[in-house]
This record gives C-alpha cells, sequence and structure tokens, in this order.
C-alpha cells in the first residue's frame, strides 16, 4: 500500500472552505496594514512634536494608539494567527509547505511581533509618563519592528504566487523561495496601501478632534501622505504585474479584469477623491464619514482585491509545486519533492488517500455515486461549491444539463489535459473518472 | 490502517529545515511562556469581575479590579503573541497531528479564532464601561471571561485529539461514511480541569509579585499592598492545592503517577507551597513557577512522544534539508533584536512604572534604546541588502 500525504477533507457548503480564509484574511489585510502604516505615521509624529515642541500631537497619537490596540492588536493580531488556523482547514499542504520552507522566516518575524506588542502598549501608556526623546525613540523602534514584519512575510506570500525561476526548486534553499521576482515590488504594493491606511484610520481619531485648526492640519497631512502612499501603489503595481506567471496574466486578462476592472477602477476612483477631499476640505470628515470610508475600503477595497490577488494564483497555492486541491503537482528536487500526479493518473485518489474508508476504496455500481461524490470533494471542493446554484464557483453549473457519458468526456478531454492554464490537471483512472462523471450528472 | 505508514506519508516531503530537536526545545519552552499568559489571563479575569462586584464596598478591590483589567488586557495580547510560535514549531515536527486534528474540527478551528475575538473585545468593553462605571461592565466582563474559557477549551480539544491517533478515522468516517462537516470536539475532563486551576497558583504569585512591586512607591498605602499580598498568598496556597490533586488524578489516568518528571513537577509544587507558605521574596517565587511550568511543557511532550512512538512515528527521523541561512537569520534577530528590544521596553516600563510624575531615562536605558534602534537599522540594511543580492543572482 502506498499512500500520498491528503489529510482529511474539511467542506464548508455554499461557499466552500477556501472562502473563510479569505473572510479572515480580508479582515486581517486590514488590521495588519494599518498597525504598520500607523507605526510609520507615529515615528514621523513623534519626530514633528519632539523637535517643534508640540505637545498637541501627543494627544493625537495616543488617542490613535488606544483604537490601534482594539483595531490592529486585538483585530489583526488574533486574525493573524487566524489565517494560519482557517489556511489549515481549507488547504493544510499548502500552508505546510510554506511552514516547512520558511519556519525559520516566520520564527523570525515572530521575534519582531513580541517587539511590537510589547512596543505598542509601552509607547500608548508612557506617553507624558517619560521624557519626550526616549519617547521618540520607543516611535522608531516601533516602525522599524512593525515595517520588518512586512519584509518577512512579503517573500511567503511572493513565494505562493511563484518564486519566479528555476533555481529554488534546484536548490531548496528558502533565500531562493522567499526573495522571489515578485518580493520587491509586492512589498512596495503593500507598503502603500499601509500608507494609505494609516490615513484612512487616521481620520476617524482626527474626525472627534476638538481643536479645529489642529484638526484640519492633521487631516490635510494624512491625506497628502494618504496621496503619496496611493501613487506608490500604482507605481509599485506596473512594476507587479510584469512580474506576474503567464498562468497568471491569462486569468487576469481573461476572466478577472473583464468582471471587476470596472468596479476596480470605481473604488480607486472613489478613495483618491476622498482623499482629495479631505486635502482641500478637512472640515468635511467627521467620525462618521470617516468610518463609512474605513468600512468602503474593507468592502469594495481590500475585499475584492485579495479575491483577485488569491485567483490570479490558481491553480496553485504554494510556489506552483502544490495545487489547490492539495496534490503536488511537479519534483522540487532541492527538496527531495516529487509529483504525485503520475501515481494518482494511475492508481487513483481513492486508494493512494489515507483517509478513505474500506468500503470506498473499491468503486461497485451500489457506491459509485457516493465515490464519486468524494472524488469531487477532494479533487474539486477547494475551489468550487459542490452544490447546484451555490455562492461561489458551483461545480454542477460547469456542467449544465449534461449527461455522465459527456460529463466523462470533459473530464477526460478538457479537465485531464490542463487545458484551463488556472485549473489543475485532474487526470484519474477509467473508474474514477466515470464515478465522478456520474455523481456530476446526477446534480446538475 | 497502517496508522504507522499513514503518519509518515502526512509528514511535508519538503522536510524540516534544521534538527528536530531544536524545535521540540523552543516547542517546549514557547508553550511554557504561552500557557503563563493564559492562565494569568483567565485567574485574571476572575480577580476583576470578583473585584467589580466588591469594588463599592471595599477601596482596596476598586483599585485592585482597574489594574488587573489593565493586567489582563495585556496578557491576552501577550498569549496571542507567544501563542504563534508553539503553534509554528508544531506544525513543523507534528504536521501530520496538527493537521488532521484541524480538518477533523475544521468549523470549531475557525469558530475559536471568532471567539477569542469576541472575547478579547468584550474585555476592552469591560475596562472602558468600567472606566465610565457602566451598568454592563460586570456583564461584559463575565462574558468576556466565558468567551475566553470556551476559546481555551477548543485550543486544548484540538491538542487532545491530536494525539488519539487511532479515534481519527472513526471521527472522520464513523460506520464507513464520511463526514466533512468539521464538527469534531473532542475533550480530555480532567486534563483540562489541571490546566485551569493552574490560573489560580499563577494569579496568586502574580499578586504577590504586584505587592512587591508597589511597595516601593509611596503613594500606594501599607494598608493596600498588605491586602493584595495577603489575597495573593491565599489564592496561591489554594489553587496550587488543587492543582497538585488533579495533577495526581490526571497523571493516575495516564498510568504515569511515578514518571520521574511527574515526582519532580509534584516536588516543584510542594517548594511552591512552602515558599508562598513562608512569604519568601515573590520573584525568587515567580523563578520557581517558571521551572515548574517547563516541566510540565516537557511532560506534555513526553505523553505526545510515548503515544507516537506507540504508532512508530518519532520526530528524530523526520528528513532534514538544513537551510542555513534562515537559521543564522533567526538566531541572530532572536538574539540581537529580540533580547535588546524587549529588554529595553521592559526596563523603561518597569522604571517607569515605580516613578512617582515623569520618568527621564537614566543612562542604561538610554544605551538600550539607542542600542535598540541601531540594531535594528543594521538588521533592517541587511535584510534588504541580502535580498537585493539574492534578486540580482537569479534574475539578472
Amino acid at each position: 500500500m502506498e499512500y500520498i500525504g491528503l489529510y482529511p477533507l474539511f467542506y464548508f457548503p455554499q461557499i466552500g472552505s477556501a472562502w473563510l480564509m479569505g473572510i479572515t484574511g480580508a479582515i486581517h489585510i486590514m488590521a495588519s496594514h494599518t498597525s504598520v502604516g500607523a507605526a510609520l505615521l507615529f515615528a514621523f509624529l513623534a519626530h514633528k512634536a519632539y523637535k517643534e515642541d508640540r505637545p498637541e500631537l501627543y494627544e493625537y497619537m495616543r488617542k490613535y494608539g488606544m483604537f490601534l490596540l482594539i483595531f490592529s492588536y486585538v483585530v489583526g493580531s488574533i486574525t493573524g494567527p487566524g489565517i494560519w488556523n482557517t489556511a489549515t482547514v481549507a488547504s493544510p499542504r499548502g500552508i505546510s509547505a510554506l511552514i516547512h520552507n520558511f519556519v525559520w522566516v516566520w520564527a523570525t518575524e515572530w521575534v519582531f511581533f513580541i517587539v511590537e506588542v510589547i512596543g505598542v502598549f509601552v509607547l500608548v501608556y508612557t506617553i507624558g509618563k517619560i521624557d519626550r526623546k526616549t519617547h521618540l525613540k520607543i516611535t522608531y523602534m516601533f516602525a522599524l519592528a512593525s515595517v520588518s514584519t512586512l519584509f518577512l512575510i512579503i517573500g511567503i506570500i511572493s513565494f505562493m504566487m511563484w518564486p519566479g525561476s528555476d533555481v529554488w526548486y534546484q536548490t531548496g534553499s528558502a533565500s531562493d523561495a522567499f526573495f522571489g521576482i515578485n518580493t520587491f515590488p509586492h512589498m512596495f504594493i503593500r507598503i502603500g496601501f499601509m500608507i494609505v491606511m494609516s490615513a484612512v484610520v487616521g481620520f476617524v481619531i482626527a474626525g472627534n478632534l476638538k481643536e479645529l485648526t489642529l484638526k484640519n492640519e492633521i487631516i490635510r497631512k494624512l491625506a497628502f501622505i494618504g496621496l503619496s502612499g496611493g501613487f506608490l501603489i500604482l507605481m509599485s503595481f506596473l512594476w507587479y504585474v510584469q512580474t506576474l506567471p503567464q498562468s497568471a496574466l491569462d486569468l487576469f486578462h481573461t476572466v478577472l479584469w473583464p468582471l471587476n476592472g470596472m468596479s476596480r477602477i470605481i473604488t480607486v476612483s472613489i478613495i483618491a477623491a476622498y482623499l482629495f477631499l479631505a486635502f482641500a476640505l478637512p472640515r468635511i470628515i467627521n467620525v462618521p464619514v470617516a468610518t463609512i470610508m474605513l468600512a468602503v475600503v474593507l468592502v469594495l477595497g481590500i475585499w475584492p482585491g485579495e479575491k483577485m490577488r488569491e485567483s490570479m494564483r490558481k491553480p496553485y497555492v504554494a510556489g506552483r509545486y502544490v495545487y489547490s486541491n492539495q496534490i503536488i503537482g511537479r519534483d522540487v528536487t532541492g527538496k527531495n519533492i516529487k509529483s504525485e500526479m503520475a501515481i494518482i493518473a494511475e492508481k487513483g485518489l481513492l486508494t493512494v488517500s489515507p483517509f478513505i474508508p474500506d468500503r470506498l476504496r473499491t468503486i461497485t455500481p451500489e457506491n459509485q455515486l457516493e465515490a464519486g461524490k468524494l472524488i469531487a470533494k477532494l479533487a474539486c471542493s477547494n475551489c468550487h461549491a459542490l452544490e447546484k446554484g451555490a455562492a461561489y464557483r458551483p461545480l454542477p453549473d460547469r456542467f449544465p444539463g449534461q449527461d455522465a457519458a459527456t460529463i466523462e468526456v470533459v473530464l477526460n478531454e478538457v479537465i485531464a489535459t490542463g487545458t484551463f492554464s488556472y485549473m489543475p490537471p485532474i487526470k484519474l483512472p477509467e473508474h474514477e473518472t466515470k464515478a465522478l462523471a456520474a455523481w456530476l450528472a446526477t446534480q446538475n | 490502517m497502517d496508522m504507522s505508514l499513514v503518519l509518515n506519508s502526512l509528514r511535508d516531503p519538503a522536510g524540516v529545515p534544521f534538527y528536530p530537536i531544536v524545535f521540540q526545545a523552543l516547542y517546549i519552552l514557547t508553550w511554557a511562556l504561552h500557557i503563563a499568559f493564559v492562565l494569568l489571563t483567565l485567574g485574571g479575569m476572575v480577580v476583576s469581575i470578583v473585584g467589580h462586584m466588591k469594588k463599592n464596598i471595599d477601596d482596596n478591590w476598586k483599585l485592585l479590579e482597574s489594574h488587573m483589567i489593565q493586567v489582563s488586557k495585556i496578557s491576552v495580547s501577550m498569549l496571542i503573541v507567544l501563542g504563534v510560535a508553539p503553534l509554528l514549531f508544531t506544525q513543523v515536527i507534528y504536521d501530520p497531528n496538527w493537521y488532521v486534528t484541524n480538518t477533523l474540527s475544521g468549523l470549531w478551528v475557525v469558530a475559536f479564532i471568532y471567539i477569542l475575538l469576541a472575547g478579547y473585545a468584550l474585555l476592552y468593553w469591560f475596562y472602558y464601561a468600567n472606566k465610565s462605571n457602566s451598568s454592563f461592565a460586570g456583564i461584559a466582563g463575565i462574558l468576556s471571561l466565558i468567551a475566553l474559557i470556551v476559546a481555551g477549551v477548543l485550543m486544548h480539544a484540538f491538542a487532545h485529539e491530536s494525539i488519539q491517533v487511532d479515534q481519527w478515522m472513526n471521527w472522520y468516517a464513523p460506520n464507513g461514511v464520511v463526514d466533512n462537516s468539521g464538527t469534531n470536539l473532542h475533550i480530555d475532563v480532567i486534563r483540562l480541569a489541571f490546566m485551569v486551576s493552574l490560573s489560580a497558583p499563577v494569579v496568586g504569585i502574580f499578586l504577590l509579585n504586584y505587592a512587591d512591586y508597589f511597595s516601593k512607591r509611596d503613594d500606594y498605602s501599607a494598608k493596600y499592598i498588605a491586602f493584595t499580598r495577603s489575597l495573593g498568598q491565599k489564592v496561591a496556597l489554594g489553587g496550587l492545592l488543587l492543582s497538585a490533586v488533579l495533577f495526581v488524578v490526571w497523571t493516575f489516568t495516564l498510568g504515569m503517577t511515578f514518571h520521574p518528571l511527574v515526582i519532580a513537577i509534584v516536588l516543584f509544587v510542594l517548594l511552591l507551597l512552602a515558599m508562598v507558605a513562608k512569604g519568601i521574596n515573590s520573584y525568587v517565587i515567580t523563578l520557581v513557577l517558571v521551572v515548574t511550568a517547563l516541566l510540565i511543557s516537557t511532560l506534555r511532550e513526553v505523553i505526545r512522544m510515548n503515544i507516537m512512538s506507540k504508532y512508530g512515528y518519532t520526530i528524530y527521523d523526520y528528513p532534514m534539508n538544513i537551510d542555513w541561512p534562515t537559521v543564522v537569520m533567526f538566531l541572530s534577530t532572536f538574539v540581537g533584536v529580540g533580547f535588546t528590544a524587549v529588554g529595553f521596553l521592559l526596563t523603561l516600563a518597569w522604571r517607569a512604572g515605580r516613578t512617582k510624575g515623569v520618568y527621564s531615562a537614566d543612562s542604561t536605558v538610554t544605551k538600550l534604546a539607542d542600542s535598540t534602534v541601531a540594531i535594528t537599522i543594521i538588521w533592517v540594511v541587511i535584510f534588504l541588502g541580502w535580498g537585493i543580492i539574492a534578486v540580482f543572482k537569479n534574475f539578472l
């Protein structure tokens, strides 16, 4: 008996398990990016307050810091490991691949997290209680520690898209995986977005300031900072798209942009207009307006943006060697990793997966539909919901009105051959293809 | 099903990037730190809630309540950030166990995040409502404590399920029918009760530290210091006795009552009891408590190793692909940045907290501050330089 390392499968009906990670991820991105952006902003404000003897800026920093403790250090710090948790239930082998390649990078990031967490409490609660020069040094240290967490995570996220060359597959070195072709452009996009977020969240706190001159001054500064961040995003994005794999560009041009392009343009325009308006007319910014715009950034900006980035990674979840359905799709000689495609094509998923009830390992006319459903879950449910008419990529809707024989032809001629560059080639032995086709025919 | 074959098939084919024993040691160390703050949070929340109920009849409780809410608030942040490390290291060497558990209990794993989020958010609500004397403060505190306990129970269940290897297939496919709902949840009541009971001695000894720390400030009355010291002593003594009983029962169920590690832990608990009863310097007691926590963390790992060895799984033969550059990066950051920055922040907080009015940094704190900033700048320069060289080497 030979097994491949497929874990038991968790499936969340209607939306699929991968979307749970997307939701947690979008919330985390908003909170964590604000945290780093705010750390940079604090260093700037503290520097200004110290050099120009502006005690009122400390009060703004304190209020922002208190807000940050909840926004970023409750929501952000819990949803951070939360991404791990949700990624684990949805793609255990994907997260495992990242952990086993980058454990020391993550451990290094953890050191900075500890500095950040202790740092933010000390920074906020010592305002007015320690001398200003020492406080200024805390803000510098906090900014450096925060931005270092970005430096450390960005290579891992970029590797999820691809390392950009064959070098890592030969050497297996984390350095060659981490510093990939799109690591730096991706880093600058994130820094730009963090700056924008620090301004958008900063408006919420500034909107509550009673002293009008200070309020207007801070809002105008934040607006300028936000616009600078936006400009950095645009420039870096143009660089970033040059570093994407062909499959991502194909998906972007043929599916994602036609579907979402206009809404992305409108969203960017709304956020830019908001920042321009804040700069020109700072008095219009108040807490309700700023809070609504923060929600707009989350719902219209981050969620679809991250969804698009995640989709562009298809058909892989890590380093272009772990497919979204958890199967290893290529050899990585530097790590002694072997592709599992051939053994699955020869023996079938139900034979080589460890967690299969014995009665389903052999397909019979009696259990064919049940086996077909299980194969669909194993091979397809990471990207497709299995219910007809479900919210996200419902699998039965891809075969409208087709009978089992027709579906079998599609599975053999289209799906097994990898015709769509954004889908894993799912080549199964004949009996499993028939079972999958039979089950799909009962669902459409 | 041959579980030995299954477990070894489930290992990540990339192997581990350093000696497994190092990850194991880091796991033991960081879990002990993590659980210390978990227990401080739970104990601190209980003291806060009791204080909230008694604050109108006793001013001592009023002050203690507000401080303990603050302690719990910071402690949750610490437990979260310290919890990341054992979560990371267990995935490296016990990936089959952790990922199987996560998929079998997938729904609970996702729920855990949002329950913890609710618990922490409610704790902040408790903090602000208490400051403004809102009548909802107590309710928020109790709900927060409940949510945090539920989160703790869930994490305990994941740890327990991860070593019930022979049950995995029964849970995943009861009677041969696959269940993908991720709703499995199985707990070990005695083990859980023992772990939770430790929150009493932890918060009790923390209160002794608190009393010693603030006894140096002349704006804290001797009466208040005596009150907190007495409370700490009572809670620590009662808690240690309760934990000791539960510990013996738990190890008895495991058949490990006379295991050398178990005996060592019992001796340390007795030592703690004697030290607390005699009123020895609380910082020394805390050091002994830290050693006890490390022993308990080690015992958990020994239990896991014993169970896994029955299934032919040992972390020591995990295939290795040592990745020296990132090993060096972690160690240098841990020692260089971590020790300096945390040393700076804690020294500053310690001295500022003991100062009435504005604290002006002395030469030690100033040197630490300057060193921290300089070392972190150097770290950033080296890291980015390394990245630029790697990109040039591979792409140009």
